[in-house]
């Protein structure tokens, strides 16, 4: 293909941020808006704690999957959405994106900053990110690409640092947490289903009944209160036996449940505020406290792999109230789930 | 989006004394941490743990200055030394006296919700909520105040200019009527204290 290729309603993107959310979040949510929809009632709908063991890999935009090889349809379970990671070809690579715009779907694209000039990590440090991609000229030269993570970006793109960018071997780098993972042309194609039924009280409160039954789920995999048990105990042994890899994981790998806590926890209460629903609202808020929990895990763990040993103890002080803050969280929903059942979600 | 700074910092250098109504927490013995650096050597910053700190170039430094009506005093911040507090469960005497607010320049590697605990002459000991929204680039969750919003980041090899560092006024409660001796700051890395003053309760004076 020659020439312009721009997806047909495309001039600008818009951008969603919370300073919670990492480029996975704020890609989706331009995507969601692009078709009409909700960004926090979408990806704020669901609310799990999932670890894989062996599976974290150190890049902003991981996600434990519970469906194997979709990111997007394990983010939004509730939803018809899925999404499939692709790997464009050697010879000519734009081409996969210009068949997507094509077909009227927005590619979005794994990038090294190293190699974006809107990036403050440019020239500085290796660490993977994902952008949108949303317009392709050729004869320019550039690509149209949106990256809605602070200082923000929409605009053009010289074909060439796309290309580096999106190649890189991503090498190791001390310092940063999401490098050492090769970007290898990877590009999340996307299928939403929009559009989505509205958020109802009714279905609100079913897929908290979901999200409650996950906790409660006793399965094979690492998963719930009990994974969270789990993943807290490996966490304080891998730092007590000094072992830098495992305590490392835990900051790459607590951003995406972070993230999610903070978005459900804001749905329910913008929600709970929306329906005159105090009690859903203060459910939120709970869930809210469990994002501020993972912060200490996460900082104490990024510490921590200098001198795991020094560390171990914090990471057992804070692994532990995370839990606590999970287990309040879950009694708040539960409650708050009595109030949804006549469908109004009202209060008095 | 967040897209919120402001060109001028909204604290003010102190003009008057304040009498006794206000203790201001001597906090150089604890400072563990830097936060501010000079545009020219960056690579001294640690205020989070990828090496980002806050312009010295935008903030007070070595001075009184007044936040919300309460007086502090800014750190010497640029020089490659200690500057803030790191909460690392630090023990801290204080003046005795009956206050009713513990107002802080305070900022967080992400939004934090921890505890003070607050000891007193008689015995007592409280857990007051300490709450402190994001240094980067972020909105009041908490509903602080901005003390500062700055106009560049920097970065351990580079100033980077469009992200915003915030250094917050929050202050934390002290509902017992009693005579306050001492404060332990919480064991969590993410919260970084730049300076902490003390509000009498009404009708009590050192």
């Amino acid at each position: 293909m020659t020439g312009v290729q721009q997806a047909p309603t495309d001039r600008v993107i818009q951008h969603w941020y919370r300073d919670h959310v990492s480029c996975l979040q704020s890609t989706l949510a331009s995507l969601l808006i692009r078709e009409g929809e909700d960004p926090l009632g979408a990806l704020g709908l669901s609310w799990e704690f999932r670890h894989l063991p062996g599976d974290v890999r150190p890049e902003e935009f991981y996600w434990p999957c519970a469906r194997d090889g979709d990111l997007v349809g394990s983010l939004l379970p509730y939803h018809r959405a899925g999404s499939v990671w692709r790997t464009a070809p050697d010879t000519d690579p734009l081409v996969a994106l210009e068949t997507a715009l094509a077909g009227n779907r927005l590619p979005i694209v794994a990038v090294d900053n190293y190699h974006l000039p809107f990036r403050p990590a440019y020239q500085d440090v290796h660490s993977a990110h994902l952008i949108i991609v949303y317009g392709i000229d050729r004869v320019a030269g550039e690509v149209l690409v949106s990256d809605a993570m602070p200082p923000a970006y929409h605009g053009p793109l010289a074909i060439a640092d796309l290309l580096r960018s999106w190649t890189s071997v991503n090498p190791r780098e001390q310092e940063a947490f999401f490098s050492g993972v090769h970007i290898d042309g990877r590009w999340l194609d996307v299928t939403l289903g929009t559009p989505f039924p509205p958020l109802t009280p009714a279905r609100l409160g079913e897929a908290m009944a979901a999200n409650l039954a996950r906790f409660d789920s006793d399965g094979p995999d690492r998963a719930g209160l009990r994974g969270l048990a789990e993943f807290g105990t490996e966490l304080v042994a891998a730092a007590r036996n000094g072992d830098r890899a495992t305590v490392e994981e835990a900051y790459p790998f607590g951003w995406g449940m972070q993230a999610q806590a903070a978005l459900h926890g804001e749905l329910l209460r913008d929600r709970g505020v929306q329906w005159r629903n105090p009690v859903l609202a203060e459910a939120g808020r709970r869930v809210e406290q469990v994002a501020h929990a993972w912060t200490p895990v996460r900082v104490c763990a990024a510490y921590g792999r200098a001198d795991p040993r020094a560390w171990a103890g914090d990471l057992a002080h804070r692994t532990a109230r995370l839990r606590r803050a999970h287990e309040e969280a879950l009694a708040a929903i539960e409650q708050a789930m009595a109030t949804l059942n006549d469908g109004s979600g009202e209060i008095g | 989006m967040v897209n919120h700074v402001s060109p001028a910092p909204r604290a003010t250098a102190v003009r008057d004394d304040h009498g006794s109504r206000f203790h201001l927490v001597d906090l150089d013995l604890h400072r563990d941490n830097v936060g501010v650096t000079s545009s020219s050597a960056t690579g001294y910053g640690a205020f989070n743990v990828w090496g980002n700190s806050l312009p010295a170039e935008e903030l007070p430094s070595g001075r009184a200055i007044q936040v919300e009506d309460v007086p502090f005093t800014f750190p010497a911040t640029g020089g490659g030394r200690p500057d803030n507090v790191r909460c690392a469960g630090q023990h801290i005497t204080v003046e005795p006296g009956q206050y009713d607010w513990l107002y802080l320049l305070t900022a967080a590697e992400r939004r934090v919700e921890d505890e003070i605990a607050f000891h007193y002459a008689d015995g007592a000991v409280d857990f007051e909520p300490l709450r402190v929204s994001d240094f980067w680039a972020a909105p009041a969750v908490f509903g602080e105040t901005s003390a500062f919003t700055t106009l560049t980041m920097h970065y351990p090899y580079h100033v980077q200019a469009n992200v915003s560092a915030m250094v917050w006024c929050q202050r934390v409660p002290l509902v017992r009527g009693a005579a306050l001796a001492a404060m332990r700051l919480p064991r969590n890395p993410a919260v970084h204290i730049f300076a902490a003053t003390f509000v009498l309760r009404k009708g009590h004076h050192r």
